[in-house]
């Protein structure tokens, strides 16, 4: 390796190991690129203004004089801006210094020599890639207004417009969504070119020798056949001989079946895509989501539960493979995606992030097999995350704990205590089952004690509920991890207890806020 | 003579479960198999295995059961079976007390409607129950204490008697919490048979004779209080049917 190959190579290794150069580097990756990065909303703003003012001033300038100091801010401030972020665009676009490592890093595991001039090509090839994109030459001639002096370049200002969409998500998803139908719109391209080039080659051999005809040119010839397979006939030139007038005809049939085709194409891109474009929202919705339940497959129980936490103040987000079950999910008014539980790109895909997202995970496929897996998916990202699952045989229990469930629940067996609870003790059971379904306005709660409260209340003596109607049921104590049922007048109330309390919700509230706002007397 | 007897209608791990919880109330358990000869030839446990089927020939039950004081559970998986089975169990035995599983709240209507006295509503129960996990988990492990274990809180119904010095008194005048270490929760006033009034609603209700009341306490403290008011009762089943 010769010596100046040598210096660039370590050169480049310098470069990429900085931490300050790849930091900055990153961070313009981040300010350009990067949609999830919560400050390019403002940069993309930014830019969107100039391109509206650079607008503006080009309508402004048709008919009046500009102030010179717009028409400077307009042609040099605007357009280097435009330059600076072009420079930045290409110095991100790729890693100069990565190649350059890669190549050499080859080249030494190969045994080759490494060659600079190689690498340099590569390097070349590279950008130019990046240059010759459509996106590169739009933002290219976005900043050719710079030379004002030449006329025609003063348009080039629309160029700017085209650089909206790259500001905005709405217009590159719709892009992308008419990309699917490349295949057809080339179709489209083909018969309609054919039939232009064809009609307006036979207009102009019927019409330019006959003199009433308005059809002199080739160029007047294109024009109408344009106008005509448009559907917009003007009806400035209109065909005058009669063997011109068949060819009109033929010209706008095959203008109707253009347009129907068209039309088509777009309106069936669109709803193929609906989903997908519903999907991509409901994603965004939930990455900005502070805390939710995460329930894993929707049936039976699922619903039950999906259906008891709605009111929480947490969300819910339902992940089922099956679309059916999604389906029904969304029509109870659940936010749902059609993503395998049990896969772990789905997480990925999603972006959940489940150490501070998800409150609980629920597994609650009617299958024991589902919800080992999913458990076991969750439990390889997340070590620390509450799972709760459904189990329906008794003799996989072991597999379930094994897989990492924190807590298990067996209908089955819920069923046998249910029984029993029923046959020696029916009204007590039917009494706990109202209220826990808030049957008769009646509701059971837990009051958190906090630190504001022990301020003021200090016994339970104090805790005054028997004047809102409320039972004490008990107080459960955080540092002795107890539950007191019936608790004496001189317990002493601590930060981080919960009461439970019986009564009317109404009174249930009222009474809570009475222990927030009391004062000492 | 004639069998107090629990009747589980299927073979299957509800049964089973179902047999294994209530085998200390009932000694005589039977377990009803619509496909009995291949369930005989599996069975595992202990209980004995019957055959029936779905034509209304109940002979066997009607000479060897005390239909008063059995207990019937349909636990049938196929939901149209297990309607049609209760149907069936109605017409036959007017008085049979009919429990039946069932997994959705159209099943459950469709079962009440058929005649059970009370149905198990499976799904909405461990719903229930996973909900309150995540929203009251301290509510949820009380309950489950209380109701499921064998802890020393236990809930109990007590029947007014009518040597009680607590009659005609009302209910807020009492204080039972410091003296007996008991909370009522609700009660079920004589006349009126599955409807519960929670003690939060009922300050004024003058106490009465025959006036069920829903306790929660410590063992040793809800076998005092029995004593002093009234007596333990196991409300009769056919009250609870809709």
């Amino acid at each position: 390796m010769g010596f100046f190959s040598r210096l660039i190579v370590n050169l480049a290794y310098f470069i990429n190991t900085s931490d300050a150069y790849q930091r900055k580097k990153r961070f313009f990756y981040d300010i350009l690129e990067n949609n999830r990065y919560p400050y390019k909303k403002y940069f993309d703003i930014f830019m969107m203004t100039l391109i509206f003012l650079s607008v503006a001033i080009l309508i402004a300038e048709v008919k009046s004089e500009v102030d010179e100091n717009i028409e400077f801010f307009n042609t040099y401030v605007i357009s280097i801006i435009f330059f600076i972020e072009y420079i930045l665009r290409f110095w991100i676009s790729s890693s100069v210094t990565e190649l350059i490592i890669n190549r050499s890093e080859h080249a030494a595991m190969l045994g080759r020599k490494f060659s600079l001039w190689r690498a340099i090509l590569k390097i070349i090839k590279v950008k130019l890639n990046f240059v010759f994109s459509i996106r590169a030459i739009i933002d290219l001639l976005a900043v050719l207004p710079f030379f004002h002096e030449l006329r025609l370049l003063r348009l080039f200002v629309l160029f700017r417009v085209f650089k909206l969409f790259r500001y905005t998500t709405s217009f590159q998803t719709f892009v992308s969504v008419l990309s699917t139908k490349k295949f057809e719109f080339l179709i489209l391209l083909m018969f309609s070119s054919i039939v232009i080039s064809v009609s307006s080659v036979l207009i102009y051999v019927m019409e330019a020798n006959n003199p009433n005809s308005p059809i002199n040119t080739m160029f007047e010839a294109i024009y109408w056949s344009i106008v005509t397979i448009s559907t917009v006939g003007y009806g400035d030139i209109t065909p005058y001989t009669s063997e011109g007038r068949v060819v009109a005809m033929f010209v706008i049939t095959a203008g109707i079946a253009v347009l129907a085709f068209t039309t088509s194409i777009v309106v069936s891109a669109l709803t193929e895509k609906l989903d997908e474009i519903r999907e991509i929202k409901t994603i965004d919705d939930i990455r900005k989501l502070k805390s939710f339940y995460l329930i894993c497959g929707y049936e039976n129980v699922a619903q039950e539960v999906a259906q008891k936490l709605k009111d929480s103040p947490i969300g819910i987000i339902v992940l089922d493979e099956d679309s059916k079950r999604i389906e029904n999910a969304k029509k109870d008014g659940l936010v749902a995606l059609n993503y395998d539980p049990g896969n772990m790109r789905s997480y990925k895909k999603i972006g959940i992030d489940l150490s501070t997202q998800v409150k609980a995970v629920l597994c609650l496929r009617e299958s024991d097999v589902e919800n080992v897996y999913t458990t076991l998916t969750i439990r390889s990202i997340n070590k620390d995350v509450n799972i709760i699952s459904l189990l329906m045989d008794d003799g996989n229990r072991k597999k379930l704990n094994f897989a990492g469930v924190n807590e298990i629940l067996y209908p089955k067996g819920l069923v046998g205590i249910i029984s029993k609870e029923l046959i020696g003790r029916p009204v007590a059971f039917e009494v706990i089952h109202a209220l826990r379904n808030d049957y008769y306005g009646v509701n059971i709660e837990e009051i958190l004690v906090d630190n504001r409260m022990i301020e003021n209340t200090m016994y339970v003596s104090e805790l005054n509920n028997s004047r809102y109607r409320v039972i004490l049921l008990g107080i459960y104590k955080k540092n002795k991890n107890r539950f007191f049922f019936n608790p004496l007048d001189s317990t002493i109330l601590e930060s981080g207890d919960y009461l439970l309390v019986i009564g009317n919700s109404v009174f249930i509230k009222e009474f809570e806020k009475y222990l927030h706002k009391k004062i000492r007397t | 003579m004639k069998n107090k007897a629990a009747l589980i209608f299927g073979y299957n791990d509800y049964a089973l479960e179902i047999a294994k919880n209530i085998q200390d109330e009932y000694s005589h358990i039977y377990i009803f198999s619509l496909h009995s000869e291949e369930d005989i030839l599996k069975n595992k446990s202990d209980f004995e295995i019957k055959s029936f089927d779905l034509s209304d020939k109940w002979d066997y039950i009607s000479e060897n059961i005390d239909l008063e004081n059995s207990i019937a559970f349909s636990v049938l998986e196929d939901i149209a079976e297990n309607i049609f089975l209760t149907i069936s169990l109605r017409s036959s035995f007017e008085t049979l007390n009919i429990i039946a599983l069932s997994n959705n709240k159209e099943t459950a209507d469709k079962l009440l409607m058929a005649g059970a006295n009370k149905v198990i509503p499976l799904v909405q129960t461990t719903a229930e129950m996973i909900s309150e996990m995540m929203e009251k988990p301290i509510v949820k492990e009380v309950f489950h204490k209380i109701l499921f274990e064998s802890g020393e809180l236990k809930i109990s119904q007590v029947k007014i008697n009518s040597s009680n010095s607590y009659l005609g008194k009302t209910l807020s005048e009492i204080d039972w919490k410091v003296k007996y270490g008991v909370i009522v929760l609700a009660l079920v006033l004589e006349d009126m048979n599955s409807e519960f009034i929670y003690s939060s609603k009922i300050k004024n209700h003058i106490i009465s004779e025959g006036d069920i009341f829903i306790i929660v306490g410590y063992e040793t403290d809800i076998i005092e209080f029995e004593k002093i008011i009234g007596s333990r009762i196991n409300v009769h089943w056919s009250h609870w049917s809709r």
